[in-house]
């Protein structure tokens, strides 16, 4: 890691955060000015790297609102006055020898500094930067990590053949992971973010595979049974839940990462498919045909106890958690056409997000706040993200077709 | 019976073959005389007639099937040109199936029936059996309903008398599909197992 994230001595003091703005406003939006960078490079060279991603984070936090800044103010508790803002974010950016230094200081109307941070590293993590001032400026005032390092995996065909890709959060650095050649598809992170599981066809043949995030590490989990889809992790262990079939019959199975403990959860007739770990690793949603339509249902994570979710929609499929193990989302057909569903896993109630075309896929971002899908109301298979309450849409793909989004469990 | 034995006789048929007509040419009676009866010199001339009758199929004339041609060529050994014969050729037919379904229509139970027959006759290949779906569901459950419609596939051929052990199946869900098309047509091609030669 070339960021070196540095308490300057005489900042120290006042890193702690003030119990007044501590997780009391975490429902409301707290207005922030945000002016330019002072600094004595050219603003064209902090703009784009850092200023830009910055306010555009701080925009989509669901925790700030930006105010504008009015002209001629001095960049002090009178700004925040002046612009009717709870806080002023004071940055200073400066060289030293290779590094680029920035100095991040939240002030409040009283003149109180909430946040100070100082952060260094060379030029080409100024992005970075940004990202990781976004996060502890939320967690600062929300008592809980932003999303603006998280990444979301996906299997995109652009280069010609269906592979894994990553993207940031925002839709930026989309890079390949997988190089196969063949059919890579349905990524899902380990909980350390450290990892993907997905599976290949090749040679006539659906296989598990485990790849780190730079692309290395890769590893072929032999199940020893057939379809090795759906793969996911569990969140406190090693185990890894997936669609494993002897003679034709889908049933969800666990095995280690190391392919070693294989277990067979579910033995009905019908098709059992798309697993899902809670939370908390103690339970896991999937969907079954049991009643003649796919439907969810949860169980145990030992594969007992199991409870039917879904009493709306006749096709209902990609069960996900919520990080607060409260909720899930998934695809539910309605009139014909997948839309994404938001359930309360206690009281079953639903409601329906999402629109134009079919909405398939969801997986839900580390805080919570947004839901990202694919949707082909393009004509074409692309990653999407909106919020929860269905607002801020915004198109994250657009080379290829792309499909099967996963965003990381952590933030950073 | 042995090799050894079943050789001889064949060759016992042979000789006999041989033999049988020579044997019957020395038997022979004298070439029977030809001699004209009187009802054929004397029956009535065929009429003559400058009308012409125009045939054509009733509407509802059904054109049969034209039988695959019969032919003796070996089949091409490399497996690309190998399914595309076998598939022309009908020896190898798909199975298709109903929205949401696994279970064997008349049809595809007729088609895997013609399939299996070819493929006990030709002991030497061996058969992948890939289940498809249609865009109409989603992603991940597909995956799994292809994997039931390839094994339903298999163990009605397999119930036919092929080897279990001949036949691997893999689902590509609605990945691969046949028809890109987003219409019942295109879905209908889409929803099916598709029989493959592989090598032994």
């Amino acid at each position: 890691m070339t960021v070196a994230v540095l308490l300057a001595s005489s900042l120290h003091a006042q890193t702690q955060i003030h119990p007044e703005i501590n997780r009391t406003q975490a429902t409301t939006i707290v207005r922030i000015a945000v002016p330019r960078p002072e600094t004595a490079l050219p603003f064209e060279a902090v703009d784009a790297p850092f200023f830009a991603p910055l306010t555009r984070d701080l925009a989509s936090s669901g925790v700030f609102a930006i105010a504008p800044i009015p002209p001629n103010v001095a960049v002090n508790a009178d700004l925040a006055k002046a612009a009717n803002a709870e806080f002023v974010l004071s940055l200073k950016i400066n060289r030293d020898e290779q590094d680029v230094v920035l100095e991040a200081r939240l002030i409040d109307s009283g003149g109180g500094s909430q946040f100070a941070r100082r952060y260094r590293g060379i030029p080409a993590v100024l992005t970075r930067m940004a990202h990781m001032l976004a996060n502890d400026l939320v967690r600062a005032v929300n008592g809980r990590p932003g999303i603006f390092l998280s990444h979301i995996a996906f299997a995109s065909n652009r280069s010609g053949f269906y592979e894994i890709w990553l993207m940031d959060w925002d839709g930026t650095n989309q890079r390949q992971i997988s190089n196969h050649r063949g059919l890579a598809i349905l990524p899902s992170w380990s909980p350390d973010n450290d990892r993907m599981v997905y599976t290949l066809f090749s040679g006539g043949r659906s296989e598990m595979y485990v790849i780190n995030r730079l692309g290395g590490g890769r590893i072929h989990v032999q199940t020893g049974v057939g379809l090795n889809t759906s793969a996911t992790f569990s969140p406190i262990s090693n185990d890894i839940a997936f669609v494993g079939s002897v003679n034709g019959n889908p049933d969800i199975y666990v095995i280690r990462d190391d392919a070693t403990n294989l277990r067979r959860l579910t033995s009905s007739y019908s098709i059992e498919s798309t697993p899902e770990w809670s939370p908390n690793g103690r339970q896991i949603t999937f969907t079954s045909g049991r009643s003649g339509t796919p439907q969810i249902y949860v169980m145990d994570a030992e594969g007992t106890n199991v409870q039917r979710l879904s009493f709306e929609g006749d096709w209902n499929d990609d069960a996900t958690w919520s990080p607060d193990g409260e909720q899930i989302a998934y695809t539910s057909r309605v009139s014909g056409r997948f839309q994404i569903r938001i359930a309360n896993v206690i009281t079953k109630q639903s409601r329906i997000i999402a629109g134009e075309g079919s909405n398939e896929q969801p997986t839900w971002s580390p805080d919570g706040r947004w839901i990202g899908f694919q949707s082909n109301r393009t004509g074409r298979w692309q990653i999407y993200r909106m919020r929860v309450d269905g607002t801020d849409l915004t198109q994250l793909t657009f080379e290829g077709e792309n499909k099967d989004p996963d965003w990381s469990k952590k933030a950073e | 019976m042995t090799k050894v034995a079943k050789g001889f006789i064949f060759g016992l048929i042979l000789i006999v073959a041989a033999i049988m007509p020579a044997c019957r040419a020395k038997k022979a009676p004298p070439a029977p005389k030809v001699v004209p009866t009187e009802t054929m010199s004397t029956a009535p001339p065929v009429p003559v007639t400058t009308t012409e009758t125009r045939v054509v199929n009733p509407p509802d004339f059904v054109q049969p099937t034209p039988q695959p041609t019969i032919t003796t060529e070996p089949l091409p050994s490399d497996i690309e040109t190998l399914n595309r014969v076998a598939e022309q050729r009908g020896y190898l037919q798909d199975a298709f199936y109903a929205f949401d379904e696994s279970t064997l229509s008349g049809d595809a139970q007729t088609a895997l029936t013609t399939s299996a027959n070819w493929l006990r006759k030709n002991p030497q290949y061996n058969l992948l059996i890939e289940g498809h779906c249609d865009e109409r569901g989603t992603e991940q459950y597909n995956l799994a309903l292809g994997d039931r419609r390839a094994n339903s596939a298999k163990e009605y051929m397999v119930a036919l008398g092929v080897d279990g052990s001949r036949i691997r199946t893999v689902s590509y869900g609605e990945e691969r599909p046949f028809d890109p098309g987003h219409d019942e047509a295109a879905w209908a091609k889409n929803r099916r197992a598709h029989l493959v030669i592989v090598g032994k």
